[in-house]
């Protein structure tokens, strides 16, 4: 019966599925991991990973001869490693080396190390694949090794070396970045070091060499469990000490650089917070976040806050903040509005767009502050299509408008020279004009001393 | 004998699986220098302070209680 609701992305593994039961999320367990799915539950090993907060946490919903079935704690938005910023991604990897290093000292073992079993809930990376460990066959290597370095190590290695942006490569190469091409982008240097020169470019060599295994040799190698033990330390030690070789930032300090003065600040943040309050807001998203400054500033509590931003750098500092001061509600992830995760994988039903994600998520309010001018002058995005997008998962839009005269958007205009008088467009009228068609104006408010309006929308969808 | 359902699963690459002694061995040596490095910064009185973001690879009892109160503020 549960086969029917089977989620379209779990059927890689056949120790069970995720399906959704009148909106709810649950796990079918199939007969063949019963016991994996015993053990691991009289040993323990559940419970003290998910009072640790690494594993989601779940309750046994039902127990039959042919099917268990678990409900696992819901996560109500997804994000995607290729959403994650570097530091997102290192802790995605050394969690999951944590989990198998655990998962070790009680002799079990993950048997697949893919970066799609974590995602960031409740302002931490948490491992969400239950079904992912197996019994530890003694002298036997790490099976998901290959797949932890084309999913972790290979992602953040090229990070290191070619800035943040590589890791959006794991949106192409879903099953993880091929090990050979991993190997041929990374620079010699990195030959000349013996951790990297084994796990990367011998690594590589081996797997070419090995490439046609028909006979299915893969049983006969031998690995002690200290052996394993130090693969996964080394690795450890290695990406906790990873940082990007270049970290100049878009607007990684942004707010040194604004035309804001001290009081329009506040004053911009006071209407947000008087707005957001009479709104009674639960959830939202801001659209081009920076590092959560602003949602930081509202003091109305909010069950989940997503801050999104194209910067690789800001989304970073927002994870440090949010890991550092235990923020359960703030969800930091990179985005392009000029170009969204689209649906991918199999039959394009893998991994969610992320249209579908927040329309299914569909936050009280949507904040876009500063962010109009760029998508009008930079992304050429006319008003119309901005109003679009912006009405169609939240009921309310919070929007900054820069005016012409302002510095920021001189500045953009220049950039355009002789072209400047096609971008005529880009005025306050125009503006409410357009946005009026999908939207009905609650509030507009100047904030003084700046050439920047704030509007409170409503959706007319 | 238990069974192991991985074989099911995916194929891990018979090189990658050769390859781990090697592996294993080189992060061997890696680990122990660096384990003997940080001996004699301790007792040089240099070691550095903890990471604020990034957990030891231990699971310790704290990261039980940690994860307990992860409320707003």
């Amino acid at each position: 019966m549960t086969e029917n609701n089977r989620h379209s992305s779990s059927f890689r593994d056949p120790s069970g599925f995720i399906f959704e039961d009148q909106g709810v999320v649950k796990r079918s367990i199939s007969k063949l991991y019963f016991k994996q799915y015993e053990a691991l539950k009289s040993s323990g090993v559940f419970e003290k990973l998910q009072h640790a907060g690494l594993l989601i946490a779940h309750k046994e919903c039902s127990n039959s001869p042919s099917e268990i079935i678990i409900e696992p704690e819901q996560i109500p938005f997804f994000t995607y490693p290729y959403e994650w910023s570097f530091d997102q991604y290192k802790a995605a990897a050394l969690l999951t080396l944590r989990i198998q290093k655990f998962a070790l000292e009680h002799d079990f073992s993950l048997k697949d190390a893919s970066a799609f079993n974590i995602t960031f809930h409740k302002g931490r990376m948490v491992f969400i694949d239950t079904l992912s460990f197996d019994f530890y066959e003694e002298n036997t290597p790490w099976r998901a090794f290959k797949q932890f370095v084309s999913h972790f190590f290979g992602p953040l290695l090229l990070a290191k070396y070619h800035g943040s942006e590589s890791l959006k490569l794991m949106n192409t190469f879903i099953d993880g970045i091929p090990i050979k091409m991993l190997s041929s982008m990374l620079p010699f240097k990195t030959k000349l070091n013996p951790f990297l020169y084994s796990n990367v470019h011998l690594l590589a060599k081996f797997e070419e060499r090995h490439s046609e295994d028909y006979d299915g040799q893969t049983k006969q190698a031998r690995l002690s469990k200290k052996g394993q033990l130090n693969i996964v330390e080394g690795l450890y030690d290695y990406i906790k000490k990873m940082s990007l070789n270049s970290t100049s930032s878009e607007w990684g300090n942004y707010y040194d650089k604004t035309n804001y003065a001290v009081d329009a600040f506040d004053q911009k943040s006071d209407i947000i917070e008087r707005w957001i309050k009479t709104l009674n807001t639960r959830t939202l998203i801001d659209v081009g976040g920076n590092d959560g400054t602003f949602v930081r500033k509202i003091e109305h509590d909010l069950d989940q806050a997503l801050v999104c931003d194209i910067d690789y750098n800001a989304v970073d500092v927002n994870y440090r903040l949010t890991k550092k001061h235990k923020e359960a509600y703030m969800l930091p992830f990179v985005f392009d509005v000029l170009n969204p995760s689209a649906n991918i994988g199999f039959n394009h039903q893998e991994r969610d767009s992320f249209l579908k994600r927040i329309q299914g998520f569909a936050p009280d309010v949507t904040m876009a502050l500063a962010v109009i001018h760029h998508m009008s002058l930079s992304g050429n995005i006319p008003f119309e299509m901005s109003a679009e997008f912006f009405s169609s998962f939240s009921k309310y839009l919070i929007i900054e408008f820069p005016k012409r005269e302002d510095s920021w958007v001189q500045r953009l205009l220049n950039t355009k020279g002789e072209f400047k008088s096609h971008f005529d467009f880009y005025s306050i009228a125009h503006f409410e004009k357009c946005y009026q068609s999908y939207f009905t104006l609650v509030e507009e408010k100047a904030i003084d001393h700046s050439e920047r309006v704030m509007y409170l929308f409503k959706s007319k969808l | 004998m238990l069974q192991m359902i991985h074989f099911l699963y995916f194929d891990p690459g018979l090189g990658a699986m050769i390859i781990q002694a090697i592996v294993a061995a080189v992060a061997g040596v890696v680990l122990f220098s660096k384990n003997l490095m940080y001996k004699i910064k301790t007792f040089l009185g240099l070691s550095k302070p903890q990471d604020e973001v990034f957990d030891d690879i231990d699971i310790e009892d704290s990261d039980i209680d940690n994860a307990s109160h992860s409320d707003r503020k």
